[in-house]
């Protein structure tokens, strides 16, 4: 039933063709609200108490942070969805998402960076989050360059889904790693169980950013999955029609 | 048992790989003081974490052809045919690279560590803690090397050493929970864990992906 599903819903020439009638709306959603939060992060929201106006990188910081974890439990979802119903958009999806994923774990970084400069004094240090955050960052370029060693694009797939079940192992090392060791990075303001630590005057243009910003990554998915598709399936007599 | 004796008798053989990695590590060791003031107190204070790299390093080297001879000769195809338990023939591979390679470094480790520190509970520990690190480290380059089969260790390498970068930031901690003495069997048994999980998973793992390259 759910591999009858998955192969009906999710074959490329399916995909390419149903994503591209959301597409337009997905971007200009997203760009709007992700211009309003930004507008509003930066304009309007007051100062903060300690950190002045530098706290105002979060409406990148915290989206890009939360999106390079996010990418690649997406990308290990498509690979146990690879490996267990050989779906092909699955494995498409993986080394689509890789590059994307690499370069917002950069964002994040590099904005955590700057960030640190005005608060800790030093742009960077050898904390648990951020060195695990860069290990993800290093994962993400093995992940493509291991992708890119192999001419047997099948042979690759398998080999690149197994590699990011391994290294998921490091998210949630991420995610609990301002819990478990005593780092210099603050803990999460917003959780799924307790009340936001953050004001709420700050935190809806974060909400706004992080969606905004989401949907502007998905609509970055979208275009480099149909890069894959149009690569990987040229041979089709479709694919010819769609170019 | 009659596989544990014919991979030991097989790798034995081959004495570069198994001398090689043991030797690479003795001369890191060597190198370290070298480089720095002959000073005890100075000596002390980066000796763990070259300790640490040198023993990531050996375990890389280790684990450099440990499947590439048999795909090359095509045995690892007929043992794959062969064999009902893929995945335990890799186990027990591994096994017996550390048991010539880990086992010798852990030991070297705990030699050098007595000769460094003045901490005679710190390179008491530095045993334990280095069987458990190296198996962890061997097994996840097995991994790599997997991934790599035919495209040389190095992209192995670069796939696998993120993974390891975890348990050298344990090990590290580790170290000053041992130095201070804070309750440091905790890392000791977080350590064990990954390695229970590590011994499991890895073979199994590492047999679909020598599956993939053979189909």
């Amino acid at each position: 039933m759910i591999k009858k599903f998955i192969h009906q819903f999710a074959s490329p020439k399916t995909y390419l063709f149903q994503v591209n009638k959301f597409y337009n709306y997905i971007f200009y959603i997203s760009i709007s609200i992700y211009v309003l939060s930004i507008t509003w992060g930066l304009l309007f929201v007051p100062e903060d108490f300690v950190q002045g106006n530098s706290f105002r990188i979060i409406y990148l910081h915290v989206p890009a942070s939360f999106l390079s974890q996010s990418l690649y439990a997406a990308m290990a979802i498509a690979s146990v969805t690879y490996l267990i119903w050989r779906v092909k958009l699955a494995a498409y999806l993986i080394i689509a998402i890789a590059p994307i994923g690499a370069m917002v774990t950069f964002i994040a970084l590099s904005s955590g960076s700057i960030w640190g400069i005005p608060t800790w004094g030093t742009w960077w240090q050898w904390d648990a989050r951020i060195t695990s955050t860069l290990i993800l960052f290093i994962m993400y370029l093995g992940l493509i360059s291991l992708h890119g060693s192999f001419s047997n694009y099948e042979k690759a797939d398998k080999l690149l889904s197994w590699l990011v079940i391994v290294g998921f192992v490091n998210i949630p090392i991420i995610k609990k790693s301002v819990d478990w060791w005593s780092t210099l990075h603050q803990s999460a303001s917003i959780t799924l169980t307790n009340k936001p630590s953050i004001d709420p005057s700050m935190l809806y243009p974060l909400i706004g950013s992080t969606i905004g910003f989401f949907g502007l990554i998905i609509c970055l998915v979208i275009i480099s999955s149909k890069v894959q598709i149009i690569k990987r399936e040229s041979t089709k007599s479709w694919i010819k029609d769609y170019v | 048992m009659k596989l544990l004796k014919l991979e030991f008798l097989k790798l034995k053989k081959k004495s570069r790989s198994w001398l090689g990695p043991i030797l690479v590590f003795w001369l890191i060791m060597i190198a370290y003081p070298l480089t720095v003031e002959l000073l005890p107190e100075k000596l002390e204070v980066g000796f763990f974490s070259v300790l640490w790299i040198a023993t990531l390093i050996s375990m890389m080297l280790a684990a450099e052809d440990i499947f590439l001879e048999d795909f090359n000769d095509g045995s690892l195809e007929q043992t794959m045919i062969k064999t009902t338990s893929f995945a335990s023939l890799i186990s027990i591979k591994v096994f017996i690279y550390w048991l010539l390679i880990g086992i010798p470094i852990s030991l070297l480790s705990f030699i050098f560590s007595f000769g460094t520190t003045t901490n005679f509970v710190l390179s008491l520990m530095i045993f334990p803690l280095s069987i458990i690190s190296s198996y962890i480290f061997l097994n996840l380059f097995v991994l790599g090397n997997a991934l790599s089969l035919n495209k040389g260790s190095v992209l192995g390498a670069l796939v696998t050493i993120p993974l390891a970068l975890p348990v050298l930031i344990v090990l590290g901690k580790s170290i000053v929970a041992i130095q201070f003495n804070i309750n440091y069997s905790g890392f000791i048994f977080l350590l064990l864990g990954c390695l229970s999980i590590i011994i499991v998973a890895v073979p199994l793992v590492v047999s679909y992906i020598i599956k993939a390259h053979l189909e």
